[in-house]
C-alpha cells in the first residue's frame, strides 16, 4: 500500500528524474488521497495527455526500478481487451497504472479538465504537474474502472461529503455516452442502484440516464 | 459514535465550550476526543494563550500545504482572491513564477493582484526567460509600467526595455480599456484595467 507521504516522495523523487516537463492527471486513490478522504492506496492512477509525456514518466520510473507487470486479476477480461488499458509498473508494494488521452471507454471531457480540484506542480529541473479531478469526476472513473474495492470508496467519498454534485455526475456521464462512450450509462446505472442500498440517490437522475441511453 | 458521524456534527470553526455542547460532552472528555481527532489529522488549531483557542475541524483530513499561486498572491496583494482550485507547488517557487503563472490563468482579479509581485521580483533574467517561454514577455512589460505608475516597485533593468512588437496581444481574452492607452501603445497590449480597478491593490 501507499501512503500519502509516500506518494508525495515518490512524486518529488520523480521530479527529479524528469528531463522535460510533465503534465498529467490523478484519478482512484490517488486523487482521494489528495482530497484526504483516505490514507493510503493499492495504485497511483494517472492519465496523460499524450504517449511521449507516459514515455518520458516510464523512463523516470523505470530507473527506480519499477519493472512493467501483468492487468491480469487486476481488470476484469473485457477490460483487458480495451485498446486503451493502461500500462503498469510495479515495484515492492507500489504500483502505477498509467493511461494515455483516455480511460478505457472514458474520454476526459473540457469541462473536467477545467474544473479541477488542485493542481499539485512538483518542481525540479522540470516540472510534474498533477491535476486532480474533482470528486464527481472521480466517483464517474470509479464506477468504470470496476476494481476491487472501488465500491467502497465510491461509498467513503459519498459519506463524507455533504456537497455532492449529483447533477454534475450525471451531466458527465452523459457527454461521454454523446462522445462514443457505449458503457459509460450502463456502468453509471449500475453503481447508482448499488448504491442506492446505502445511500439516497434521487430518482431524477436515473431518469435523466434513462431517457440520454434512449435518445441514440 | 463512528468517526464520520462525529466529525459531520462538528465539522466547522468550534471552540471547546461548542463542540462540548454539540456533543453533550463534559470539557475533559471533549479536550479528550479532540486531542486524538488532531492527531488523526481531522483537526487543526489556532489561537491559544491569551487568546481563545479555535479548533478547525473537518470530514476529510487536513493535508500539510506548500503554497501556490493563491496563497502568494494573497500574501503580497492587499486585494485577497478566493481560491477557486487548491494550487500548490512543491519546490522553489518565486514572484517570477507566481507572474506568470497569474498571466496564464487569464483571470482579472488574478492578474490585478499580480501587480504587487513586481516590488518583489528580484531576479530579472529569470523573469524575462521565463516570460519569453511563455510567449508573454510584452504582457509582463505592460503590467510592470502599470504597477509603476501606482505604487512602488523593483526596478526594471534597462536592457529588458521595449522593443518593437509585431503582433498586438491582450492581459485578457480581446478585452481592453482606454484608460492607460499610453502603456497599452507602447508595449503593443490591450490592458483591461480602469483606474478605480487599481484602488483595489493600492491599500
Amino acid at each position: 500500500m501507499i501512503t500519502h507521504e509516500d506518494q508525495m516522495n515518490l512524486f518529488r523523487i520523480i521530479s527529479k528524474s524528469i528531463k522535460k516537463d510533465i503534465e498529467c492527471y490523478a484519478f482512484g486513490g490517488t486523487a482521494m488521497m489528495f482530497y484526504g478522504y483516505k490514507d493510503e492506496t493499492k495504485d497511483v492512477d494517472l492519465l496523460f495527455n499524450d504517449e511521449p509525456s507516459r514515455k518520458e514518466f516510464i523512463e523516470a520510473i523505470k530507473q527506480l526500478g519499477f519493472n512493467e507487470t501483468s492487468l491480469l486479476k487486476i481488470y476484469i477480461p473485457e477490460k483487458l481487451r480495451d485498446k486503451n488499458r493502461p500500462l503498469m509498473f510495479k515495484r515492492e508494494d507500489y504500483r502505477f497504472d498509467l493511461f494515455v488521452k483516455q480511460i478505457f471507454k472514458t474520454k476526459v471531457s473540457p469541462r473536467m479538465k477545467e474544473d479541477l480540484f488542485a493542481i499539485h506542480e512538483f518542481k525540479e529541473k522540470s516540472t510534474l504537474k498533477i491535476g486532480v479531478f474533482r470528486k464527481e469526476c472521480i466517483v464517474q472513473l470509479k464506477a468504470i474502472t470496476e476494481r476491487q474495492n472501488d465500491f467502497d470508496d465510491i461509498l467513503t467519498i459519498l459519506k463524507k461529503e455533504q456537497n455532492f454534485d449529483w447533477q454534475y455526475l450525471i451531466d458527465e456521464t452523459i457527454w461521454q455516452h454523446r462522445h462514443g462512450d457505449s458503457w459509460a450509462i450502463l456502468d453509471m446505472e449500475k453503481m447508482i442502484r448499488q448504491l442506492k442500498e446505502y445511500h439516497f440517490v434521487e430518482q431524477k437522475y436515473l431518469e435523466q440516464l434513462y431517457k440520454a441511453q434512449k435518445e441514440k | 459514535m463512528e468517526n464520520i458521524e462525529l466529525l459531520k456534527k462538528l465539522q466547522g470553526l468550534q471552540t471547546i465550550e461548542t463542540a462540548s455542547e454539540a456533543l453533550n460532552l463534559s470539557r475533559q472528555a471533549t479536550l479528550n476526543l479532540l486531542s486524538r481527532l488532531k492527531k488523526e489529522g481531522y483537526v487543526t488549531t489556532t489561537g491559544g494563550g491569551t487568546q481563545k483557542r479555535l479548533y478547525k475541524i473537518t470530514v476529510r483530513k487536513q493535508r500539510k500545504r506548500d503554497p501556490g499561486m493563491f496563497d502568494i498572491l494573497n500574501k503580497y496583494s492587499p486585494m485577497k482572491l478566493n481560491p477557486w482550485y487548491d494550487h500548490q507547488v512543491h519546490g522553489i517557487y518565486t514572484p517570477e513564477d507566481v507572474l506568470i503563472d497569474a498571466i496564464k490563468t487569464k483571470s482579472f482579479r488574478a492578474i490585478l493582484a499580480s501587480l504587487r509581485l513586481f516590488n518583489h521580483i528580484t531576479d530579472w533574467k529569470k523573469l524575462y526567460s521565463l516570460a519569453k517561454q511563455n510567449d508573454c514577455w510584452q504582457e509582463i512589460g505592460a503590467l510592470y509600467d502599470l504597477a509603476k505608475k501606482n505604487f512602488k516597485v523593483k526596478r526594471m533593468p534597462k536592457q529588458y526595455a521595449p522593443a518593437r512588437f509585431k503582433g498586438k496581444k491582450y492581459i485578457l481574452r480581446k478585452y481592453e480599456n482606454n484608460d492607460f492607452k499610453d502603456i497599452g501603445e507602447k508595449w503593443n497590449v490591450g490592458i483591461p484595467f480602469r483606474k478605480g480597478d487599481l484602488i483595489k491593490v493600492e491599500t
